[in-house]
């Protein structure tokens, strides 16, 4: 193994990219999920922090750090500690194995072209007028009675920070067009760019096995607290991950039965293309088509894995206050909200790659270029957020299950359809159909 | 590369901490545990000759492991539920009903 | 050199971890501690070129077979009950007993130090060469061991449940 520097930078580009967006999963995913539950039960949500609320998660995210943070007198200190890390770090890595978007060859000078500079241009308008509509907007309702001057500041940073960017986009614009093309700096222009931070051979594998790690942190808070319904959580908690797991795993190979390989990068190659049904509608070959018994039960057994609302039994409010976080206050309480938040982004991801057709914009054969991966990311990108969206509309739609029914449904139900699935690939693969 | 004698070593150690566990403790569960480092021990031995030898004869047999270990927990651990119904321990110096 | 590192690091790891398994009194902390032990193990096996197995190890292990564990003990509520200290010469005779297999073996794994070549060049372990090996040279074993599974199932079942069969038949010719 060795290293040079542009292959450490590009490392670094990946990593940041998808920690951002995992880390960001969590306060956009919270504002969405209290407004949408306002908007399906009909009352405003939070709508003071900042416009629409937007800001809400900040504000929570600075009230967790600040409260009191308490450990029980009779709980075991060291795992009660260390417990929310467990549940934290397989939410975390686990997305480290999904392909973001299209592979493309780093080109080796930037030219100027007219695309590039009305972007610049119509970015620095556009970034100039929203400055202004900001600072309108503020001083219009900061004069209303029962605007917070928290608000007005917000807004002002906002507008003012917009119109700065204007000149700097324009002088960008300026300077671009009149140099024409700029050498890529680093020794990045020719590098092959795969947007993805572990491209190993075991891709799938990595990531289930990864993802079966985060009960962990759910059975040792539980255990940890020394509260009787912490501890019916926790053992709720692990005897349903189990369960669902298996199903979640074995709806997955059907995918694996048709790409032949566990290397996810491949799976999303060969989802790309179309494929003509009954010789006359060209369908993308996204998996869901071929593989829908699977697809549905992946999907149903992710809200199990996450503990998402009819499969919440870990923390099931109505039956055991909390349950494994019910002792748990502070910045660990909040850890254990962004794990399942995040472990929500990962599964999406995972779902989106095996049967969306990852980064596959239908009926596009993307190129290999900038431009190619921007539109695939994008795609991935709106795969990922409809079923995060799935996942808060489920939420405050469907009614807890009982616990005797989820273990019914996962053994009874789930297992067998996900096997009739490996056997619908099976049959399909021979003839040719997949 | 690491020689692969490190690895036997590691688990020359990993073993006798089992074979150490299951001779000094008297928690049925904590034994059963020590079998099971014992037997990843093993599993670590295996896959260490494997790649010495360069062939895939001792993969397999750590997925036959692994397959029976599965089964050997499951079954294990129904018995020590069994055993605590019945006796209210799983102390396994108790339950010597079938001892002289 | 990094690999070297990497070896030492969680060699270190695997044995600390184990002998928490072992000395420990709180089957919930040697629980969690084989559950690091074995996550080490699986970073033995990547160094190992055998990624596969690794992640194997990680889903069974790590993923199925300890959270059995855990889930056992918890349902007993086996945390809270003390474990009477072990007789001194059963302990003496065991700490014996395994510092004496222990040292016996590392002694002739030094002593005998053919091992130090590294193996041949390529070692392929990828799960198309395994999955070849087993539907091939190992078919009958595979077979066996699904059945042993499915036997190991059924006899979970009956010795878990709350009134066995055999008990329930005993009654029944009672009355």
């Amino acid at each position: 193994m060795s290293f040079d520097t542009p292959d450490i930078l590009l490392n670094l580009i990946k990593i940041g990219i998808v920690l951002g967006l995992i880390l960001n999963v969590t306060p956009i995913m919270v504002w969405v999920e209290r407004r949408g539950s306002a908007l399906i039960q009909d009352r405003p949500g939070p709508n003071r922090i900042g416009p629409l609320g937007l800001i809400q998660a900040m504000a929570d995210a600075a009230k967790f750090i600040l409260k009191e943070d308490l450990v029980p007198a009779q709980a075991h200190k060291v795992l009660y500690n260390l417990a929310p890390m467990f549940g934290l770090i397989p939410a975390v890595t686990t997305c480290a194995a999904i392909p973001f978007a299209r592979g493309f060859t780093i080109p080796d000078a930037f030219t100027y072209n007219g695309v590039i500079g009305a972007l610049l241009v119509a970015g620095a308008v556009a970034n100039f007028l929203f400055g202004v509509i900001a600072l309108r907007v503020t001083a219009h309702f900061g004069a209303k009675p029962g605007a917070t001057r928290f608000n007005q500041w917000i807004g002002k940073i906002v507008g003012v920070a917009l119109i700065a960017t204007a000149p700097v986009l324009f002088g960008l614009f300026a300077w671009f067009r009149s140099v024409g093309s700029v050498a890529m700096p680093l020794g990045l222009g020719g590098r092959y760019f795969e947007p993805i931070i572990a491209d190993v051979s075991i891709g799938i594998l990595l990531i289930f096995a990864l993802s079966s790690l985060g009960v962990y942190g759910l059975a040792t808070a539980g255990w940890a607290s020394a509260n009787k319904f912490s501890m019916i959580g926790a053992v709720r908690a692990s005897a349903q991950m189990i369960s669902y797991e298996l199903a979640l795993t074995l709806s997955a190979v059907g995918v694996l039965m048709s790409a032949g390989t566990l290397q996810l990068t491949e799976v999303v190659y060969r989802q790309s293309g179309t494929f003509v049904l009954f010789d006359m509608i060209p369908l993308p070959a996204w998996n869901v088509f071929p593989m829908f018994v699977g697809f549905i039960v992946f999907w149903v057994a992710s809200f199990a894995e996450t503990n998402r609302l009819p499969f919440d039994f870990a923390e099931a409010e109505a039956e055991i206050v909390a349950g494994y976080h019910t002792e748990y206050s502070s910045m660990k309480f909040a850890l254990f909200f962004m794990a399942e938040y995040m472990a929500m982004g990962t599964i999406s991801a995972l779902m989106a790659t095996l049967f969306l057709g990852g980064w596959d914009v239908p009926y596009w054969n993307e190129p290999a270029t900038f431009v190619g991966f921007l539109a695939s990311f994008g795609a991935f990108l709106a795969k990922t957020t409809f079923f995060l969206m799935v996942f808060v509309w489920v939420r405050w739609t469907v009614p807890r299950l009982k616990y005797d029914l989820l273990m019914k449904l996962g053994w009874k139900v789930f297992l067998p359809l996900a096997l009739l699935n490996m056997v619908i690939v099976a049959i399909l693969i021979p003839l040719g159909w997949i | 590369m690491i020689p692969t004698s490190w690895f036997l070593i590691l688990g020359a150690i990993l073993f006798s901490l089992g074979v150490l566990g299951v001779l000094t403790r008297r928690n049925g569960i904590t034994i059963f545990m020590s079998i099971e480092l014992m037997v990843n021990a093993v599993n670590l031995t295996f896959i260490a000759y494997a790649r010495e030898l360069g062939s895939l004869h001792g993969l397999m047999w750590v997925f036959f492991i692994m397959a029976v270990a599965a089964a050997e927990a499951a079954v294990g651990l129904a018995i020590f539920i069994a055993l605590y119904r019945h006796r209210e321990t799983i102390d396994v110096d108790e339950a010597n009903l079938m001892h002289w | 050199m990094f690999e070297y590192l990497i070896f030492f690091t969680f060699a270190a790891i695997a044995v600390i971890f184990s002998a928490i398994v072992v000395i420990h009194r709180n089957p919930v902390v040697s629980a969690l501690a084989l559950v690091v032990s074995f996550f080490s193990l699986a970073v033995m096996y990547v160094l190992l070129d055998a990624p596969f197995m690794a992640a194997l190890q990680v889903i069974v292990y790590a993923g199925a077979i300890m959270v059995l564990f855990l889930f056992v003990i918890m349902l007993l509520n086996l945390a809270h009950t003390e474990e009477p200290i072990t007789r001194p010469i059963q302990q003496f005779l065991g700490i014996t007993a395994a510092a004496s297999f222990a040292i016996t073996i590392i002694y002739y794994l030094c002593k005998a130090a053919v091992l130090h070549t590294g193996g041949p060049a390529e070692f392929v372990s990828d799960a198309r060469a395994i999955g070849v090996s087993m539907f091939e040279a190992y078919i009958f074993p595979f077979e066996a061991v699904s059945i042993l599974l499915l036997a190991a199932i059924v006899g979970a079942l009956i010795l878990s449940q709350r009134t066995s069969a055999i008990t329930e038949a005993k009654d029944g010719g009672a009355r």
